[in-house]
């Protein structure tokens, strides 16, 4: 490349830079731009990372992307990118991708001992229908499972979910979002009795102070966190406080950094409220129009085994994971929880733990009484070298910031609120001083759950990838919702099932005990992200059982597969993302994905017309089940009334479910894809456009039910960049809600209510006091908000002499969950090239290490070999280690604990306790 | 070679000296400067992205200056991005196992 193009290459994309971000360009740069742009195709998409959800617009010639850049339409990020962000045009480029499905095999031959032989498709399908079969002839609709994702498409995720619960009568479809999201999805649906947020990112805008909870978004949310430091550079109230339990990259802007131990955020919220209620800083009007008190149950466990653990765990692990059935009380528990230290408690709510009932305020009152700013500081802070007189002092600020009237706040939080033994009880606390000051769902002022996939919230959630979901925030268990699903789904009454399936760490547990025999894994990496690998890694290749991975690029996951089917990427396929703020946003196939990639939804589609209907809808063994109008243990057959609807037994699950008459309508080309492929619909070939057609499908459930999304060709308008739902047509345009609840702002408030909390799960609850229920009678709180109470509980695993240190877990900037795309940028993979543990250099001393050291960080439950970092991004306290969990060489997740949050089934990859010594 | 635009923003007041600042760092060149807003539009030539990651860094640790992040990707003429795809394949066409599977 000469120099003359060089520089004529320079001047181009600093015009096309500046015209991103909205610069004014000379007529030279213009004809710049367009001579080193001649023959390429700009379209929009969306990033492929992180929940944030930026515009991204790329290039394309002769089939590659040539260049990315951040689209200057797109209002979240307005022509911004991150480094990951910067790099969605290369992470298809990586050397390693897989492009062939690839069998385990000995001789010809399946075998689970094999080597990974190159199988065709054909081969590859036929196996994995034998295998399916297999397991459901033994166990039952729940011996097969799904790892779903909160990275599948809208499409992807809605395909998925029916297959399995419409065709295969299976709840076992469970998402990675369960590890990232499902503490939120529990506080929103308790709280608020529908799923999401109601405020958006404009709120940074409107505040003067924005709180994070365990949230690092310099590095995890990168460019929400350039626009709360633009308004903190130019909106002089505006205040930034960083709480977490070790010092990182968001301190570095914040006015206030709040170091706390373990769980002692439980205390702080406790402490902020009695501090609001002390200093008569509850905004009653709305307080009284808008909420009522509750609390619940505390005896609920931690996420283990419920019973026969011993079988599977280590008397070691046993020393943790015998607190299932009994704890006894510390000193803290007991003040927080009014109690005496040393009591042993019964946890007798294990099953249900998510009993709650309405209290006076007077019992709410009492119940933050113990929460002084003098038991709080000692039980909260977390940093062994700062004085409780400083930590104090501090808590003081934080408490004044939130009494102080005319001051806007916004919390946010991801992992460290969610990845939490009493996850959903913390966000609820969270709201609790949100909704005890009347700061919900107004410009400026909210609690706000960021999140870290995609579509955790557009695919996950509202799709209903869970094991106890359906659309739009429907449940499997409410006849109601599996009687409108039917309907929508053209499906005989009773054909879904009303058990809950396994969640995301029980489907790990059943394939160690050999109740699911099936697995296909799906957009992400379950044998990487999972807590206490050990077990189900050895699950995986020692039980007779089959596992499936679909992935672009061998992971671990892929690995420990039986079978792998390479996956095409983002680009590669037509796609739809909705990221936390309630935006759904869309994107054209670019690309033709490598060799024989295929997008999930493809694969799919061809596993389903294997299927037919005399195969799954017959009788099924249902082991446990109870449920009115069902048959005990059992599935009703619901073959006669499927031919009563004009199916056929011999119909197959693709010709029912998805190549349906009305989804047929929707023909393949369409204008909407100005010339672009679509592989799906051409592989198909029966000339349909199964992404449109599903879209369109999967828009019912939504209509009338808060949930309004606009039409699939509304979205790939050229001027729409997103709409946030629920969007309802006016005037004859689609219009987005920023707002939720607030009437100035949405249509579904009730006019001269003010504010009105509509969402209608779980809004008739008992009533008691703090001891329990009184009256057992279903009081209806309907068009209100619940401010719960909950105590301060400390973790299940705490460290001891033999297990000295906490461990924490987390991301880093450059990489994104488990590396498996963006360490195939080899200069991302340089950046951060292996992870590293942080400590305390004093730490590091004590033990006779120095920073590059090898060691090895073990708990009870295994061990990783690591390299050790005493500076850089991280400043962690005495007593603490950080190591991240990108990096497929050091599997962390060995180490950590399988205890979840009994409510939300999220587990705590936060705290445990390791030691940490030279290997 | 890799090229990027990156914006930066710096309060109005301190612009000619983050503008100073930027011109000062290897590979760094300012395009484009809106002084009443404080945007400055910078293209960035490195060696590897590594080399562009790190100077990225660099110029966020400058001295007032309050954005800056990349805007736009230049990779068409980085061939060595598009060589590690791997062969077109026909149906039942065998191709290599990756090495981190194979053993």
């Amino acid at each position: 490349m000469g120099l003359t193009r060089r520089d004529f290459l320079k001047t181009s994309i600093a015009a096309s830079t500046a015209a991103t971000v909205g610069l004014p360009m000379s007529k030279q740069a213009e004809a710049a731009v367009r001579a080193a742009e001649a023959g390429w195709q700009w379209d929009k998409s969306v990033c492929r990372f992180c929940g944030t959800g930026c515009g991204i617009m790329v290039a394309t010639q002769g089939g590659r992307i040539v260049a990315t850049k951040g689209d200057p339409d797109a209002p979240v990020n307005r022509g911004l990118n991150c480094v990951k962000g910067y790099f969605n045009g290369k992470i298809l480029y990586g050397q390693d991708r897989l492009t062939q499905p690839l069998l385990r095999m000995t001789g010809g031959k399946f075998d689970k001992k094999g080597k990974f032989t190159p199988v065709t498709w054909e081969q590859a399908l036929d196996v994995m229908e034998e295998k399916m079969r297999w397991a459901m002839k033994e166990k039952g609709p729940h011996g097969i499972s799904i790892f779903a994702s909160g990275q599948y498409t809208i499409h992807e995720g809605y395909a998925a979910a029916k297959l399995m619960k419409a065709g295969f009568r299976s709840n076992n479809i469970d998402p990675n979002a369960r590890h990232c999201m499902a503490s939120a999805v529990a506080a929103f649906m308790r709280t608020f009795g529908i799923d999401e947020p109601q405020g958006n990112y404009d709120d940074i805008e409107h505040t003067d102070t924005a709180v994070l909870w365990g949230a690092n978004m310099a590095e995890m949310h990168p460019i929400l966190w350039s626009r709360i430091t633009n308004r903190r550079l130019t909106h002089k109230p505006m205040k930034v406080v960083n709480l977490s339990v070790y010092g990182n990259m968001s301190s570095d802007i914040a006015d206030l950094e709040i170091i706390f131990s373990p769980s002692g955020d439980l205390a702080i919220q406790n402490f902020i409220a009695r501090e609001i209620v002390r200093r008569n800083a509850v905004d009653w009007d709305f307080v009284k129009k808008h909420t009522v008190f509750t609390t619940g149950v505390t005896d609920i466990g931690y996420g283990f085994r419920p019973a026969a653990a011993d079988k599977f765990h280590t008397p070691l692990e046993m020393e943790v994971v015998k607190n299932e059935q009994v704890r006894v009380l510390d000193k803290y528990e007991a003040v927080a929880q009014r109690r005496k230290a040393g009591e042993a408690v019964e946890q007798k709510n294990i099953a249900t733990p998510g009993r709650h009932w309405h209290i006076s305020f007077e019992d709410f009152k009492a119940a933050l009484e113990p929460y002084t700013l003098d038991f709080v500081a000692e039980v909260a802070k977390g940093d062994p070298d700062e004085s409780l007189d400083a930590f104090k002092a501090k808590l003081q600020q934080l408490a004044d910031m939130y009494c102080d009237k005319n001051r806007k706040i916004v919390s946010y939080w991801t992992m460290g609120f969610n990845q939490h033994q009493r996850g959903t009880w913390v966000n609820e606390q969270c709201y609790m001083n949100h909704l005890l000051t009347g700061r919900q769902c107004k410009p400026g002022d909210g609690a706000f759950s960021l999140t870290g996939q995609p579509s955790a919230c557009g695919t996950a959630r509202e799709v209903g990838t869970f094991a106890h979901r359906l659309p739009a925030d429907m449940v499997v268990d409410i006849k109601k919702h599996r009687d409108l699903t039917e309907k929508l789904w053209k499906l005989p009454a009773n054909t879904i099932n009303p058990q809950m399936g396994s969640h995301y760490v029980k489907i790990m547990r059943d394939l160690e005990d050999g109740r699911v025999l099936f697995n296909w894994t799906q957009v992400n990496n379950p044998w990487q992200n999972t807590a206490n690998l050990n077990h189900w890694i050895k699950a995986a290749r020692e039980m007779n059982n089959f596992i499936v991975v679909s992935d672009a690029y061998p992971s671990v996951s892929a690995k420990v597969a039986d079978l792998i089917l390479p996956a095409a990427m983002i680009n590669e396929k037509w796609g739809a993302y909705g990221n936390a703020e309630r935006r759904t946003q869309v994107w054209r196939q670019q690309v033709m994905p490598p060799g024989q990639a295929r997008p999930d939804l493809w694969m799919m589609l061809e596993l389903s017309k294997r299927f037919k209907l005399k195969e799954v809808w017959g009788e099924q063994p249902i082991p446990g089940l109870k449920a009115e109008g069902f048959p005990d243990g059992k599935l009703p057959s619901v073959l006669d009334e499927a031919v009563k609807m004009g199916y056929s037994p011999e119909s197959t699950l693709y010709d029912v479910l998805f190549a349906t008459p009305e989804n047929k309508k929707y023909r393949w080309p369409d204008k909407i894809a100005k010339g672009r492929p679509n592989i799906t619909a051409e592989l198909l070939k029966d000339g349909w456009f199964p992404e449109k057609a599903l879209f369109e499908e999967y828009r019912q459930f939504g209509v009338g039910k808060a949930h309004d999304l606009a039409p699939f060709d509304v979205y790939h308008d050229d001027k729409v960049r997103g709409l946030k739902w629920p969007v309802v047509q006016k005037d004859g345009k689609w219009v987005e809600t920023a707002w939720r609840n607030n009437e100035q702002y949405d249509p579904y408030v009730t006019k001269g209510a003010g504010f009105e909390f509509y969402g209608d799960f779980a809004k008739a609850i008992p009533t008691g006091n703090l001891d329990g229920v009184t009256d057992p009678k279903p009081v209806s709180l309907a068009g209100k908000a619940k401010i719960f109470f909950w105590p301060y509980v400390s973790p299940v695993e705490q460290p001891d002499k033999n297990w000295d240190m906490w461990l924490c877990t987390g991301r880093v900037l450059e990489h994104w969950h488990s590396g498996t795309m963006t360490r195939r940028v080899p200069e991302l993979h340089r950046a951060v090239p292996a992870a590293v543990c942080w400590i305390h250099p004093k730490d590091a001393e004590a033990r006779g290490l120095k920073r590059n050291d090898l060691v090895w960080v073990e708990s009870r439950r295994g061990k990783v070999k690591v390299r050790l970092e005493t500076g850089g991004r991280n400043r962690m306290p005495r007593g603490m280690v950080y190591v991240p969990w990108f990096d497929e060489g050091v599997l962390i997740n060995k180490v950590t604990l399988d205890s979840t949050c009994p409510i939300s089934k999220e587990t705590d990859f936060k705290k445990c306790a390791v030691k940490v010594y030279k290997a | 070679m890799n090229l990027s635009g990156i914006l930066v923003i710096a309060k109005p007041e301190w612009v000619n000296e983050v503008v100073a600042s930027l011109n000062d760092l290897a590979g760094v060149e300012v395009h484009q400067v809106d002084e009443a807003g404080g945007r400055i539009v910078a293209v960035q030539e490195a060696e590897d992205i590594n080399a562009e990651v790190a100077a990225l860094r660099r110029i966020k640790a400058l001295p007032h200056v309050v954005v800056a992040e990349m805007v736009y990707h230049y990779i068409a003429d980085d061939e060595k991005v598009y060589e590690g795809l791997p062969p077109e394949l026909e149906e039942g066409e065998a191709c290599a196992v990756p090495a981190y599977l194979r053993d």
